[in-house]
């Protein structure tokens, strides 16, 4: 299964982002079709619920609206919000839970989005950097410009996450010990760290109380 | 990752018979997931806890003791109010492990079982004494040994990573097992053994053990003396280099109890019995605390590698038992 996206090339004139996306409608229209898979689900007893091993439907909260896409089993979360989703900001860099580059929020508090698995979170509510940009952690965003927090930007839309949740959870009076603990698990191989810090102080001082 | 078949039960009972049957057991997967994809563990089936009610509860029971449920996760055990008043070191130890996403999933059942960090171990490409292969390649010249152990390593040298093993066992914590044939207790200081080929854990549990709850006694206020201390390259995101945990029962400033265990050490947590020895009977100060120190990496076979880990245990549990005397609770 190529939705992970690191197989090779498609037909010339589609994307290989497009095709891919296609391929994993495809294959949500096909699994709630498949009739092995309800047998097996009838079949199962009732305190066991059995799921795949071919895609599933499954429904989340993503960015404050439902998304309804197909997933399998072993499909992390990152997997699906960067295909079929195509919400990019969560990088898939180490993919073992050990650079906090795929930072997201699983209702309101980060996770690894590589570390969790997709089926895992039905139903919950998850927010991606995008989310972040565009929601209440916008001033957090914008100190990030201001303070020149990043350099290659692998590491941002994690810092980015991570910062805004030190913001949501202490608001002004975040200290730089705090800022330091919340984004201890993001690693930065440029070495912003202290614009970064910066960043998240400066948009903490302009947040709400608590 | 290999494509499998996602079992998920809402009982114990049924995560028992589903793991009976030969299902990769699954807790929130941080460390399973890892297997999964270097294909360590390439399962048809995983059966997960993730959908079973009330496992990730704490509890504090009338006698003071704690229940806490296989799932519930570091950040909230560094965060309770009822683990800080019976078990201060566990809140200490699960508030310093990983990092603050990964304490947000990672749960306790988990944590005990993760398996080793060896890095011969985590790549199917070398060869491994517990993956099955004859022979350790930490052992052999050129091998990469900085993480390794120093105790016990004769066949496997690799370091235990859990860091919060060692408190539970030197707290005398219970860890609560269901199978098949029921439930049985099994002290946390009984809950691992040594390697042997090819059993890629070191935990007595088998297919079809389930981890429900571990019951840690109460830390008694005036009696009882608890302390934690760790060492690592980086002060967050990685496993600790050593770790120590003491409990001390002291009367009248004169120790009558002591259990020191350490992390990372060994393929298993580490009862320094010979620290203990050397404070039993003797008064609870500084100055014993170093002379512990000093007597807990009796029986140390450290490897060139791993030589700077005898000076670190000396330092830890000299540390720890200075923060246990200095704990006003
Ligand atoms: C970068 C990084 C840094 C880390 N740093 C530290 C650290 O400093 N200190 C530390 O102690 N840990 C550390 N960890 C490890 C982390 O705490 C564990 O990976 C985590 O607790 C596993 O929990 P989980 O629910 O994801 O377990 P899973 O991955 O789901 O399971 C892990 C293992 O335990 C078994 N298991 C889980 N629950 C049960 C149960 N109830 N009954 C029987 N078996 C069970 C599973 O079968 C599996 O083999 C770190 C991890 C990472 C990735
Ligand atoms: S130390 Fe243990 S886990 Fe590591 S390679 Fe040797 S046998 Fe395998
Ligand atoms: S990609 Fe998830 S932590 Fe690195
Ligand atoms: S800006 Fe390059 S990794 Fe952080």
């Amino acid at each position: 299964m190529g939705r992970t996206g690191h197989e090779g090339g498609g037909p010339p004139g589609l994307s290989r982002r497009e095709l891919l996306r296609g391929a994993g409608l495809a294959a949500a229209a096909g699994a709630t079709l498949l009739p092995a898979a309800r047998a097996l689900a009838a079949d199962a007893p009732a305190d066991l619920r059995v799921q795949g091993p071919d895609a599933v439907e499954l429904t989340l909260t993503v960015n404050g609206a439902p998304r309804t896409v197909a997933a399998a089993p072993r499909d992390t979360l990152l997997d699906v919000l960067r295909l079929p989703l195509d919400l990019t900001g969560a990088k898939k860099v180490c993919d073992r839970g050990t650079c906090g580059a795929c930072t997201v929020l699983l209702d309101g508090k980060p996770v690894y989005a590589c570390s969790v698995l997709a089926l895992d979170v039905a139903g919950r509510s998850v927010t991606t950097a995008e989310g972040v940009v565009g929601g209440a952690g916008r001033a957090v965003a914008d100190a990030f410009v201001a303070k020149d927090a990043m350099q290659c930007g692998f590491c941002t839309p994690g810092m980015l996450v991570a910062c805004a949740a030190a913001v949501a959870e202490h608001g002004p009076s975040l200290t730089l010990e705090q800022a330091r603990a919340a984004t201890a698990g993001n690693l930065c191989r440029c070495g912003t760290y202290p614009h970064v810090l910066e960043a998240a102080l400066a948009a903490a001082k302009t947040a709400k109380g608590r | 990752m290999k494509a499998f078949r996602y079992e998920r039960p809402t009982t114990v009972e049924a995560a028992v018979r589903a793991h009976a049957g030969g299902a990769l057991l699954k807790a929130n997967g941080i460390d399973v997931l890892d297997r999964m994809k270097e294909r360590l563990d390439q399962p048809d089936r995983v059966v997960t806890l993730v959908d079973v009610p009330g496992l990730d509860r704490v509890e504090r029971r009338p006698d003071g003791s704690l229940s806490i449920g296989a799932m519930t996760t570091l950040a909230t055990l560094a965060a309770s109010a009822d683990v800080a008043a019976a078990c201060p070191t566990l809140a200490t130890a699960a508030g310093q492990a990983a990092s603050p996403a990964l304490r947000n999933r990672a749960t306790l059942g988990g944590n005990l079982g993760q398996h080793t960090r060896c890095g011969y171990y985590r790549f199917a490409s070398f060869r491994c004494f517990k993956r099955g292969d004859a022979d350790c390649p930490v052992q052999a010249p050129g091998g990469v040994q900085e993480p390794a152990g120093i105790f016990g390593i004769d066949l496997c040298a690799c370091a235990h990573p859990s860091s919060l093993a060692p408190v539970l066992a030197a707290g005398g914590a219970v860890a609560v097992v269901a199978s098949a044939k029921g439930e049985r207790r099994v002290p946390v200081a009984a809950l691992y053994e040594p390697p042997a080929r090819g059993k890629a854990s070191d935990w007595v549990l088998g297919e079809g053990d389930v981890l429900v709850r571990v019951e840690v006694p109460p830390v008694v206020a005036g009696s009882h003396r608890v302390g934690y201390e760790e060492v690592r390259q980086k002060a967050a995101f990685d496993w600790p280099l050593v770790v120590g945990a003491v409990w001390v029962a002291a009367r009248d400033g004169v120790v009558a109890d002591a259990r020191v265990w350490l992390g990372a050490v060994a393929p298993s947590p580490w009862r320094a019995e010979a620290a203990e020895k050397a404070l039993v009977g003797k008064p609870f100060t500084a100055a014993q605390a170093a002379v512990a120190g000093e007597a807990a990496v009796a029986g140390a076979t450290p490897l060139p590698g791993t030589a700077y880990k005898v000076e670190l245990v000396k330092v830890v549990v000299r540390r720890a038992l200075v923060a246990a005397l200095e704990r006003r609770s």
